[in-house]
C-alpha cells in the first residue's frame, strides 16, 4: 500500500504544477484539479508579468508590447521566484533581454537601468552632505588628510558600463517623442541613485564609474588618486589625476551622492 | 503575548497608489486604512514616507499576502523579521494574513494556494501561527482564502479548520464575504453552513470585494477584487452582519480592491452601501 502522501509532498508537486503545466499532478487529481490547478498557474504568471511590467516600463515602451510580454513569459518561466516579495521577480530580467533581444542590445541595458531604479527606489533613506558642509569640513583638511580621506556614499549608488546613450532614449519616452535612432557606441558609465524619493540617473565618463567601484571598495582618496595616475610617477600626470578625482568629487557632491566624510592620515 | 485584541468599529479601504494624493491631500471619510504589508517592508523611500503620513490621520491594517502560515517547511525568518519591523514602525490596528500557502523551500507562488483541510496541515497551521504571533507579540487575523480545488485528502470543511485553529492558537478571523460566496459556488457547499459553523466571537473584520464570474454556471468563479461588490455578495454581507451582532463584538468592514480601481469617490460610495446595509441588517425584522 501506497504511503499517503505528506503536506510538503503535497505542496512540493503542487507548486511544480504551477510553475510548469507538464509536471505531473498528484496521483488521484482529475479533470476538476486541473482546472483549478490552470487558475493557480494563470494566476502566478499574470502577477509577475504584470510586476515585470510595472517594474520595466520604459523597457516595454521601447521593445514594444508583444515582444516585452513575450520576454517577460520567458522570464517567469525560466527563473521561477524563489523570493516572497513580488517585486524581486525583475532580478536577472536585463539577461534574459540580452538573449530575447540580441538584435537590439539596448533593450538589455535598459531593463538593467530600471532595475537598478528599481532598488534605488526603496533603498534606506539618508542625509547627503550640501555643499557647504562639504566646504566646512574640508576646509581646514592637511594634505595626508586628503590622501587618507574615506568617502561615505547614499546607500544603493550604482554605476554600470554601457554602450547606448540611455539619457537620449529614456527623454523620447518621456516626452512621447519617436524613438531616437541608438547605436552601439563607445562604452561610457552611469550613474543611478534616488534623489529625495524620486530613483534618478545621469551618464557619465567611465573613468568615473571606475572611481566609484574604489570608494566602494574602501580606497581612499589618496589611493584613487594614485589608480587614475596609473602608477606614473610623473608630478604632472599626478596633479591632473587629483585634479580628475576632485572634479568628480566636486559633481558627487552637487548631486548629493556623499553622505559623510572620514580622514585619515594617509 | 498579549491574548486579546482591541475591539474596532468601522468602515475602511485598501489604500492602494492611485489614491495616495487624495489620502494625503484631503480628510478622507474612512474609519481606517488597510495596506497590503509586503509593500511597505522596504528599506526606506516614498512608500514609507507616505505610509507614516497617512497613519498619522487613520488607524491603519497591515495585510500580508506572503507569509505563508501553511508552508510544511515552516515561516521565512527574513519575512518575519521585516514584518515585525513594519508593525513596530505602523503600530497598526491589527496585522492579518490569509489562511494558505504561497512558498515550498524553492519557490515562491505570490498567490494564495489552497490547503488540504487535513490535521497534519491543521497542526502545521497552527505551529506557524504561534511562532509569527509569538514574534510579534500579538495575535493575528486570518483570512479566508477563495479557492478554486478541494482536495481529495480533505478531512475537515473549511469553517471546521478555521474554527480549530482559532480555538488553539487564539488568532482571530478576518471574514472574507465574497470569498465565502466564491468558494461556495467553486466547491457547492451552503454558505449558511459556512457562517453558521464559524466562532464568529473570533471575527474581527469583514472585507468585501468583487469577483469575476465565467461564461456559464460551471466556469470556475475567480476572485479578481477588480469588480464593485455584486448583489449576492451584499445579501450574504447583511445576513453575516446579522449573525456577527449577536455576538456584541464590534466588527470593522472593508472594501477590498485590487484591479479596475475607481475614482476614490466610487470607492466611498460603495462603503456607504455597506454602512446602509449593515446598519438595514441591525434593524428590527
Amino acid at each position: 500500500m501506497e504511503a499517503p502522501m505528506t503536506l510538503a509532498d503535497m505542496q512540493k508537486a503542487f507548486m511544480d504544477n504551477v510553475l510548469d503545466e507538464g509536471s505531473a499532478m498528484p496521483a488521484g487529481w482529475g479533470n476538476r484539479h486541473a482546472a483549478g490547478l490552470n487558475v493557480y498557474r494563470g494566476n502566478y504568471r499574470n502577477a509577475l508579468v504584470e510586476a515585470l511590467r510595472a517594474t520595466f516600463l520604459k523597457t516595454g515602451i521601447w521593445a514594444g508590447e508583444a515582444p516585452f510580454k513575450q520576454a517577460a513569459i520567458n522570464h517567469v518561466i525560466a527563473y521561477p521566484s524563489d523570493s516572497w516579495t513580488i517585486d524581486d521577480a525583475g532580478a536577472g530580467f536585463d539577461e534574459t533581454c540580452r538573449a530575447f533581444f540580441s538584435a537590439s542590445p539596448e533593450v538589455a541595458e535598459l531593463a538593467w537601468l530600471e532595475w537598478m531604479m528599481l532598488r534605488a527606489f526603496s533603498c534606506p533613506d539618508s542625509q547627503p552632505l550640501s555643499l557647504d558642509q562639504f566646504s566646512l569640513i574640508t576646509g581646514e583638511y592637511e594634505e595626508a588628510q586628503w590622501l587618507g580621506l574615506q568617502i561615505a556614499l547614499v546607500p544603493d549608488l550604482a554605476g554600470g558600463l554601457v554602450r547606448h546613450d540611455l539619457h537620449a532614449m529614456w527623454k523620447a519616452m518621456e516626452e512621447g517623442a519617436a524613438h531616437p535612432a541608438v547605436s552601439q557606441g563607445e562604452e561610457r558609465g552611469i550613474l543611478i541613485w534616488r534623489e529625495g524619493e524620486r530613483p534618478t540617473f545621469q551618464m557619465v565618463s567611465s573613468e568615473e564609474v571606475a572611481v566609484l567601484q574604489s570608494v566602494q571598495a574602501g580606497e581612499s582618496f589618496g589611493d584613487i588618486c594614485a589608480g587614475l595616475a596609473g602608477g606614473s610617477a610623473s608630478p604632472e600626470e599626478g596633479q591632473d589625476a587629483i585634479m580628475r578625482a576632485g572634479g568628480i568629487l566636486g559633481r558627487w557632491v552637487q548631486s548629493g551622492l556623499i553622505t559623510a566624510l572620514h580622514a585619515e592620515q594617509a | 503575548m498579549t491574548d486579546r485584541i482591541a475591539p474596532f468599529a468601522g468602515f475602511g479601504l485598501g489604500l492602494r497608489r492611485t489614491h495616495f494624493d487624495d489620502f494625503l491631500s484631503g480628510d478622507v471619510p474612512v474609519d481606517f486604512v488597510e495596506v497590503i504589508s509586503e509593500n511597505y517592508m522596504v528599506d526606506g523611500g516614498r512608500m514609507l514616507r507616505i505610509l507614516d503620513e497617512v497613519r498619522e490621520k487613520h488607524p491603519v491594517i497591515i495585510h500580508g499576502v506572503s507569509m505563508s502560515i501553511g508552508s510544511a517547511g515552516g515561516l521565512d525568518a527574513d519575512y518575519l523579521a521585516r514584518l515585525k519591523q513594519l508593525e513596530r514602525r505602523i503600530d497598526p490596528l491589527w496585522v492579518s494574513d490569509h489562511l494558505c500557502w504561497t512558498r515550498t523551500s524553492a519557490h515562491n507562488s505570490h498567490d494564495l494556494l489552497p490547503l488540504p483541510l487535513t490535521g497534519e496541515a491543521l497542526d502545521v497551521v497552527c505551529a506557524n501561527i504561534d511562532r509569527a504571533q509569538d514574534a510579534l507579540g500579538r495575535p493575528m487575523l486570518f483570512e479566508n482564502p477563495s479557492s478554486y480545488l478541494t482536495f481529495p485528502q480533505d478531512e475537515l470543511t473549511e469553517w471546521e479548520f478555521l474554527a480549530a485553529m482559532a480555538q488553539r492558537t487564539g488568532c482571530y478571523l478576518l471574514l472574507d464575504v465574497n470569498n465565502i460566496f466564491v468558494s461556495a459556488r467553486n466547491h457547492g457547499f451552503s454558505e449558511d453552513d459556512y457562517l453558521g459553523g464559524l466562532p464568529l466571537d473570533r471575527v474581527r473584520q469583514i472585507h468585501l470585494a468583487g469577483h469575476t464570474r465565467g461564461e456559464t454556471d460551471q466556469d470556475i468563479i475567480i476572485d479578481t477584487h477588480d469588480h464593485d461588490v455584486c448583489d449576492d455578495v451584499w445579501a450574504l454581507y447583511a445576513k453575516a452582519c446579522a449573525m456577527l451582532a449577536a455576538t456584541n463584538v464590534p466588527v470593522a468592514t472593508m472594501i477590498e480592491r485590487d484591479g479596475n480601481i475607481p475614482p476614490l469617490p466610487e470607492l466611498l460610495s460603495e462603503l456607504d452601501k455597506a454602512r446602509a446595509v449593515s446598519a438595514g441588517a441591525l434593524e428590527p425584522a
